[in-house]
């Protein structure tokens, strides 16, 4: 059972956003998606979620076709963290986390706990009566985190839980960028399955079991970041010279340009 | 900022509204004691008629109650649809015209004062609602179906589309309503002005049934989408993956507003300002959850709406203001106070 696309296709008012795309996010796995800009990443990742209607292909959720699934059920296994957040009506963060339970009919003083734990899993229990309206760019990315950390927390009985998110670390200082992926290695111990686009690749590195790297709508390569994470697919997709070292610590590769 | 916690604003506005109910039935151009009003109530009640003037009595049961319970009752129709129009265009200043109801209704109602002439207004009644009342609500329900197909394509409902769609409905109905004033005669022109400013004075006994029946309708499906509107202010995929139906909850919010505000139309004319301004005002007092919004504002709204009233009556006696001259007049000041003091918290 996975999060997967078989063969996907999109072209939007003519032009081919995504060509031929077979990808599969496995519970308890970290999967990256990199790439230069307008690759396709962010089509990628709406089609993946349902957001976007392929021309070709299909999107499937723990086995069944996402569209079979209702809303209510796809949102217990699949929570979704877009780039930017709209939100300007002056709700509390405490607030903004808890509307993360929407699909949940667990009880208000249950919520409330959860609540608490997913602001205090991204430092942000100090947080919790600011309105968010008021909070800085790191510190909403922080609040919105935990809001679908807070819609997955606990195992659903529908099926395998899958996390999927775009760009969590742009607006992050060093140590939350490092908190950030340290919440999600701790999803993915749990089984739920994640999906990361992210431009950064030394962070991409450091946390993924699989990689992609996309150019014009297709994946180049796919595999572990030391098989993807190589001076010729760097330059041919980035058109960018690249060292690759070693972490000292961790021993994933660590690209320097 | 917050100035109080949700469930105090309630109990404080439930609490003061049986208070101003009994003095709004008290005021207006013949001014009716507190001991004829108990009087009178214990008389409807099967006790004891005596003592009770038969004049002020007729009064009360025909013209002061309707007229109070018809003000709550558009109060809360037009204060409860700006708020489900504020999350749904998650936006703070959307109220219920954006959607082309208020300009459609217009329309409909100038299309009836001008066709209508003489006769068909006197005789042509129907559920005690006359005909312009009748063309208002079909105006803007008409309205409000346009902008929604307009904006309605395979791939779902564009509440921007929405927008643009509401602008230009509004546009077009306000170009036949000048059309209408325009080939009218003095009389009709009057009757339409009036007729836009808003006011209660044609209320009775079914007008009061039609409301309190839309009123309960709303009250009783809108707040079941309280959770979807707080979802949808994160923004519309956003609700979508928080398992929200998006595209069925935004056809039930067209729709039951379409409903009630054009029935609110149709009942007491274009009363602006509540749509708009209740909910924003309810919103800074307690926060943006739509669980404490849709009550809050229902009550506030018919409280506005029931003070105003109350005062279009006695304010130039024997004659009396319409309405929407008056919650305008009203509620600015009180807008205002909470802005500065707003800036006054934010600034500290």
């Amino acid at each position: 059972m996975s999060l997967a696309a078989q063969n996907l296709s999109l072209s939007l008012s003519g032009v081919p956003l995504l060509d031929g795309i077979n990808l599969e996010v496995k519970p308890g796995q970290i999967t990256t998606v990199l790439g230069p800009n307008g690759a396709g990443k962010t089509s990628l990742l709406r089609v993946l979620v349902g957001e976007l209607a392929p021309q070709a292909g299909s999107v499937t959720l723990s086995g069944r076709d996402l569209k079979s699934w209702s809303p209510v059920q796809r949102a217990r296994m699949l929570a979704v963290l877009p780039q930017h957040s709209l939100l300007n009506f002056p709700f509390s963060a405490a607030e903004v986390v808890m509307l993360g339970r929407t699909p949940h009919d667990t009880g208000a003083v249950y919520d409330r706990d959860i609540v608490h734990q997913t602001l205090k899993a991204v430092d942000g229990d100090y947080l919790a009566q600011r309105f968010y309206t008021q909070l800085s760019g790191g510190e909403k990315q922080r609040v919105q985190l935990a809001r679908v950390l807070a819609q997955i927390w606990e195992p659903s009985s529908e099926g395998d839980r899958y996390l999927v998110l775009d760009e969590p670390t742009s607006s992050l200082d060093l140590a939350h960028q490092q908190m950030t992926l340290d919440v999600v290695r701790n999803l993915a111990q749990k089984g739920v399955g994640i999906m990361i686009v992210i431009h950064d690749l030394n962070l991409a590195a450091r946390c993924a079991d699989q990689m992609l790297l996309l150019q014009c709508g297709r994946i180049v390569i796919s595999g572990t970041p030391q098989d993807v994470l190589k001076p010729e697919n760097i330059h041919s997709v980035f058109q960018v010279d690249a060292h690759i070292g070693r972490h000292p610590v961790s021993g994933t590769p660590l690209v320097i340009t | 900022m917050r100035l109080l916690p949700p469930t105090r604003l309630i109990f404080i506005l439930g609490l003061s509204l049986l208070p101003l109910l009994v003095i709004a039935l008290m005021m207006g151009p013949v001014v009716i004691s507190p001991g004829d009003l108990f009087r009178a109530a214990g008389a409807a009640l099967g006790f004891s008629g005596s003592g009770m003037n038969a004049q002020e009595g007729l009064i009360l049961s025909a013209i002061r109650v309707p007229r109070v319970i018809l003000a709550g009752m558009v109060g809360v129709c037009l204060a409860v649809c700006g708020t489900a129009m504020q999350g749904l265009f998650r936006n703070p200043l959307a109220d219920p015209s954006l959607i082309g109801v208020s300009s459609g209704a217009s329309a409909g109602a100038s299309l009836m004062i001008v066709l209508g002439g003489g006769a068909l207004l006197q005789s042509g009644q129907f559920a005690g609602l006359s005909m312009v009342a009748l063309g208002a609500f079909s105006g803007g329900f008409l309205a409000v179906i346009l902008v929604y197909r307009l904006a309605t394509s395979t791939t779902g409902t564009s509440v921007v589309t929405m927008l643009l769609a509401g602008i230009a409905i509004s546009a077009l109905a306000g170009a036949l309503n000048s059309l209408f004033s325009y080939i009218a005669d003095d009389e009709m022109l009057r009757r339409i002005s009036l007729w836009q400013m808003g006011s209660l004075d044609a209320a009775n006994w079914p007008r009061v049934w039609i409301a309190t029946g839309v009123v309960t309708v709303l009250m009783i499906l809108l707040p079941r989408d309280s959770a979807a509107l707080n979802a949808f202010l994160l923004g519309e995929s956003e609700a979508r993956h928080l398992g929200i139906a998006v595209e069925l909850v935004k056809r039930r919010l067209i729709l039951l507003t379409a409903l009630a505000v054009g029935t609110s139309v149709a009942v007491a004319g274009t009363i602006s300002f509540i749509g708009l301004i209740v909910p924003h005002i309810i919103r800074m007092l307690i926060g943006p959850d739509h669980r404490y919004l849709i009550p809050g504002s229902a009550l506030a709204g018919a409280i506005l709406l029931i003070v105003a009233d109350a005062i279009a009556r006695v304010v130039v006696a024997p004659a009396e203001l319409p309405v929407g001259i008056l919650t305008a007049l009203l509620g600015t000041p009180f807008f205002f106070s909470l802005l500065v003091q707003k800036r006054k918290f934010e600034e500290h």
